[in-house]
Parts: C-alpha cells; sequence; structure tokens
C-alpha cells in the first residue's frame, strides 16, 4: 500500500527535474525549429516556413529510402535476433551440458562497445585480407564485396546487429521460461505430445507476452541504429546502407542545416510511433487470446 | 531429473546448436584478441590464426598505444571512467530515490496541469522568442519556471479532469526511452551551444555530458529499482515507522542498505550503457572530454589498415566491460544478486 507523506517530493523531485528539462527543452526547441528555415552554414536569419521542412523531407527520395534501409535492418535483425535467441534459450532452459559456461559468454556481445564491434567486423569482412574472405575463396568465391555492395552491406550490418542483440533476447526469454510451471509439460507428456507439439501448444503461446515485449524494445533501439553503420560503412556505398539517425547526422552537423533536421527528427519520432501502434494493433487480439 | 532435462540425440543436438553460436559469439573477440599482437607484416600478409603456431606474437600495437603515440589514451580513458562512473553513481542514487517515492507513496497529478505545463512551456518560448525579442535560451528558461509554477499551482486547486497516479508517471519516466535519442542529442547541443553564448559552456564539458547521461539512465533506473524496491518486504519499513523513525532515515538506513544488490545490477547496468554510449557523447564533446567510443570510432578514418593498433584501441573499450561482467556473473552466483534479477 502506498501512503502519504510530505517527504515524498523530496524524493522524487530530483528526477522529474533532470528528466523534464532533458526532455521538454529539447522539444520544445526542435519542435519550434522544425517549422522555421535555420542554416549555420552560410548564416541565414530564422524564417518562419511552416510546414515547409516537412512538405520538402517527405517530397525528398533520400527520406524514403533511408527509412527504407533503417526498416529493412531493423525487421531482418530482429526477426533473426527472435529466432536464434528463442532457439538458444530452450536450449538453456533445457539443461544443455555446458549451460553454465554458456550461459556467461553468451552474454558477451551484449556489454561489448557497438563501435569497437563494427571495427572487429571491418577487419573480418575485409575483402581481402580477411578471414571471412579465405573462407568463402575456400568455397570458391574470392574476393566478396562484403561492405562495398549495397545488399552485402547491409547483411554485414544484420549480421553485427544479430551478435550484438541477440543476447539480450537471450536473457529475457530465458526468464520468462524459468517462470513456466512444470506441470503443464508433466500433463503433456502424459498424453503423448511430442516435442515439438508441447512447444506449438504450450511453450510459445505462454511465452507471447514476454516475447511480444522483447520484439517490441529491440525493434524500437534497432531503429535508432547509427554507431555500427557510422564505422562500417558510414553510410555508403553512396547513401545505401544510411540509417535515419545517420541522415539527421549528416544533414545537422555537417551542412547545420538546423530547420531540416528537426522536423527530420520529428518525422523520425513520428516513424517510430507509428510502428509501435501498428505492431501493438498486430498482436493485441493474440495477446488477449493468451491472456 | 526433471521433466525439462533434454533426453536422448536432441540433447546433442542442442549442444552442437550452441557450440555453433558459441564460436560466432566469441571468434570476433578471440580474433581482436591475436590481431592485436600480430606485427605490422603480420597482419598484411592474410589471414593467421593461432599465436606462434601460423605467426609470430609481437607487442608493438600495445606498447605504441601505451606510449601514447596512438593519440591521447589515458586522458581519454580517464574522461570516460570519470563520466562513466559519475553519471551511473548519479542516476542510480537518483533513480532509486524516485523509484522508491514511486513505490512506497501516493502521488496525483491532474491531466490538467500537465497539459497546461506543457503549453505554457511552448507558449512562454514563442512569446518570449518572438514577441519580446529575448534569446534562445533566456527564453526557454523564463518558459520552462512559468510553466514549472503555473503547473505546480494548478495542482493545488481541485481541476476537473482525469487523475494521474504512480504508474502514469513510471509510464511517462519510461516513454522517454522511446525518443529517438537523435531528437534529444541534436537539441541538446544547439541548447548547450546557447547556453555557451551566455557564459555557461556546456559543450565538450564534464557537467554537461554527466547531465545528459543521468537523465537519459533515469528512465531505465526507475524503471529496474522500482521492480526492486515493490519485493522488499514493507513489513520492516512499518516497524520503523511505529518506532517514529523519520522517512529519510528509513530510506538511507534500512532501505538503501537492504537493496544492495539491485543498487549495484542497475549501477553496472548504468554504467556499461554510459560507457558504450556513442551518439552524445558525439554531439556534445569535442575533444577535452570526448569519451572512448568517440576515439575508437576516429582510428578508423586515421588508421586505415592498420589493424593491429585498431585492434587494440578496441580492446582497451572492450576490457572494462568484460571484466565487469565477470564481477557480475561472479556477484549472481554468489548469491549476492538473489532476487535482485527476477
Amino acid at each position: 500500500m502506498t501512503r502519504q507523506d510530505p517527504i515524498k517530493h523530496f524524493f522524487i523531485w530530483p528526477a522529474v527535474l533532470i528528466v523534464l528539462v532533458i526532455s521538454i527543452f529539447p522539444l520544445i526547441y526542435s519542435l519550434t525549429t522544425s517549422f522555421m528555415s535555420l542554416r549555420l552554414v552560410p548564416p541565414i536569419p530564422a524564417r518562419f516556413v511552416g510546414f515547409g521542412n516537412y512538405t520538402e523531407l517527405l517530397q525528398n527520395p533520400r527520406f524514403w529510402r533511408v527509412t527504407w534501409t533503417t526498416t529493412i535492418i531493423a525487421v531482418t535483425s530482429v526477426m533473426l535476433q527472435y529466432i536464434i535467441g528463442f532457439a538458444v534459450a530452450l536450449a538453456l532452459n533445457r539443461r544443455v551440458p555446458g549451460e553454465g559456461l554458456f550461459r556467461v559468454s553468451f552474454l558477451l556481445p551484449m556489454l561489448v562497445a557497438p563501435v569497437a564491434v563494427a571495427l572487429i567486423a571491418r577487419q573480418l569482412l575485409n575483402p581481402t585480407m580477411g578471414p571471412l574472405n579465405e573462407v568463402m575463396t575456400f568455397f570458391g568465391f574470392p574476393n566478396l564485396p562484403f561492405l562495398t555492395q549495397t545488399y552485402w552491406a547491409i547483411g554485414a550490418i544484420t549480421a553485427v546487429e544479430v551478435w550484438q542483440w541477440t543476447p539480450f533476447v537471450i536473457l529475457m526469454l530465458l526468464a520468462g521460461l524459468q517462470t513456466l510451471p512444470d506441470d503443464v509439460y508433466e500433463a503433456a507428456a502424459l498424453e503423448n505430445a511430442s516435442p515439438w507439439q508441447q512447444f506449438i501448444g504450450i511453450t510459445f503461446p505462454m511465452m507471447m507476452p514476454i516475447s511480444a515485449a522483447v520484439v517490441f524494445i529491440r525493434l524500437i533501439e534497432s531503429y535508432k541504429i547509427i554507431d555500427t553503420v557510422f564505422v562500417m560503412t558510414g553510410g555508403g556505398p553512396g547513401i545505401s546502407t544510411e540509417t535515419l539517425t545517420l541522415f539527421a547526422y549528416q544533414e545537422g552537423f555537417k551542412k547545420f542545416n538546423l530547420g531540416y533536421t528537426s522536423a527530420l527528427s520529428f518525422l523520425f519520432l513520428i516513424v517510430i510511433t507509428v510502428i509501435g501502434l501498428i505492431y501493438l494493433a498486430v498482436l493485441k487480439p493474440y495477446l488477449e487470446k493468451h491472456r | 531429473m526433471s521433466i525439462r532435462d533434454l533426453k536422448g540425440p536432441s540433447r546433442w543436438w542442442a549442444l552442437a546448436g550452441c557450440l555453433i553460436w558459441l564460436a560466432f559469439t566469441l571468434f570476433p573477440l578471440y580474433w581482436a584478441v591475436i590481431t592485436s599482437f600480430k606485427s605490422p607484416l603480420g597482419v598484411v600478409g592474410g589471414p593467421t590464426y593461432i599465436p606462434f603456431v601460423d605467426f609470430e606474437p609481437s607487442l608493438t600495437a600495445w606498447s605504441e598505444l601505451l606510449s601514447g603515440a596512438r593519440g591521447q589514451f589515458y586522458a581519454t580513458f580517464i574522461a570516460s571512467s570519470i563520466i562513466g562512473i559519475s553519471a551511473s553513481l548519479l542516476a542510480t542514487f537518483i533513480g532509486a530515490m524516485a523509484a522508491y517515492a514511486l513505490v512506497r507513496f501516493t502521488f496525483e497529478v491532474r491531466l490538467l496541469s500537465a497539459v497546461i505545463f506543457v503549453f505554457v512551456a511552448f507558449g512562454g518560448f514563442l512569446i518570449g522568442r518572438h514577441a519580446l525579442g529575448l534569446g534562445q535560451a533566456i527564453s526557454l528558461i523564463y518558459a520552462f519556471v512559468a510553466a514549472l509554477v503555473l503547473a505546480i499551482g494548478s495542482s493545488r486547486i481541485r481541476l476537473p479532469g482525469p487523475v494521474l497516479g504512480n504508474d502514469d508517471i513510471v509510464f511517462w519516466f519510461v516513454s522517454q526511452r522511446m525518443f529517438p535519442p537523435i531528437v534529444t542529442a541534436f537539441a541538446l547541443y544547439l541548447m548547450y551551444t546557447e547556453m555557451g553564448k551566455m557564459g555557461f559552456k556546456l559543450v565538450d564539458t564534464y557537467t554537461g555530458l554527466t547531465f545528459a547521461y543521468v537523465a537519459f539512465s533515469l528512465p531505465i533506473v526507475i524503471w529496474l529499482m522500482r521492480d526492486f524496491f515493490a519485493a522488499l518486504p514493507v513489513e520492516v519499513e512499518e516497524a520503523a515507522m511505529v518506532d517514529n523513525v523519520p522517512t529519510w532515515r528509513i530510506f538511507f538506513g534500512i532501505v538503501l542498505p537492504m537493496s544492495k544488490p539491485g543498487l549495484i545490477a542497475t549501477f553496472m547496468i548504468t554504467l556499461a550503457f554510459v560507457w558504450n554510449e556513442f551518439l552524445f557523447a558525439l554531439f556534445l564533446t569535442n575533444s577535452k572530454w570526448q569519451t572512448l567510443p568517440i576515439l575508437v570510432a576516429g582510428q578508423n578514418s586515421q588508421r586505415g589498415d592498420e589493424w593491429w593498433a585498431i585492434s587494440a584501441a578496441a580492446l582497451v573499450a572492450i576490457i572494462p566491460m568484460v571484466v565487469m561482467a565477470g564481477i557480475l556473473s561472479r556477484l549472481m552466483r554468489s548469491g549476492l544478486l538473489l532476487g535482485a534479477i527476477k
């Protein structure tokens, strides 16, 4: 039970103030800027343009291209993370031999700085001197353009994302699996249900709520991807692997096109919100069914 | 032997799958470690895999890095550590207080007060900026203070409309994490620049970056610590209240010591997040308080294919967190964190 006590204000205000300052200040600032034409280099005085920045962005094919690239990377990598993560979590939950060692080492990638991961990936994927090239040459495909051709580059970025964030999925799903009751499985075993039937009929439906949460968190986080791309390809070749955050960085920090960048970041916010809403709407019937 | 254990061949299939995943997980890290011990010639000559067998290890990269020939690693490492540790400590402490308040006390905020806050903040900024001709930063500060005062004042009166409770406040905190950080980072950079014009230097300072990190870590701290405090037995605190122990002493003397495991886990998660963070550091620092991820990312464009040096640099960023993960799993096994992670 909660209670009343004037001291509660002393406890909560520091956190509220800090988060308010850091969230409302930028919000006000960039929302108002997004309706203006404002450049720092070359300096142009601010001019009100209404929805000008937004329409300009929506007509810019680069914006759609970048959104599409980000979506592809986010959706494929989260899908792979979920499938692999679920499989590994199931194995760990069933006490595969050597489970203790696996548990510790599987979590490692999550703690490694994404920038460092990207640098290592660049070495591994080098088309002439990397170890992966040697393997592919052995199979008869020398010098594949891992980072310099659009599809390969997107694949490489996706692979790095999978490497880094599957551990998070494993961690969450394993925690969920451990809360499932034993007796259901005992009953299923008595009925001679095959392992596959048990998975489809019991495990998967019961894991639905936590799965939904994990995929949601990963999807939202994946849309923010910048550091890996920044280091691995720099958005190239051309702009073919540029993501939304990287695009905003280029516009804002390289060209100092403030109004445009602010509008872009708000469109980004809208994209994320829309994706979140679609995701929840699609999933809601299933979640309610299994409640 | 519980019903859950795998039997027969499926056990070995699962093991094989796990081993493949283990190789996939560990190979890149292994590769970084051996590359950092290769000589420049050994790297250019093509991939080699086992030290002493197919290449002769050399300490070139590490001696260059430690002697400072490869950029200011010492200064950056120290800056990264200071910012990481102090931001995580502050965030854990402030977040724990807020989480405790949200678990134990009743909060009621009228939706209308929140709406008033947003409107006055926006309107005040626009009026200050365009009608009164004040500077950006000044009008932001005035608008913020006015909005805050009006919102608090209005919550004293019984306004109509729905009331937001503790859960809504928690949701508000957590929803801050959904924001694309680029929105905040970019605007924060502009705001810091404006403040700099007024005499408060915030870009590339300790205060500026730490403040941003504290604010950005708070949602996750509150989320984690709330679950933790909610699981604590309330009886101890009630007993103390019967003895008229003041609330602040209950919190600092009883609750915080009891939740040490949760605090440690939260601190470490926050530290890992701050240590690896890239975007805020990219926007808000340029030389003096640059953090390791920025320096490491810079190695790429500066050094081209000097992989021995790049690997060593990447490892400097990786190793502290791996050591921390080791400590964390030790703590978990020793039972110190029992109940901290549900």
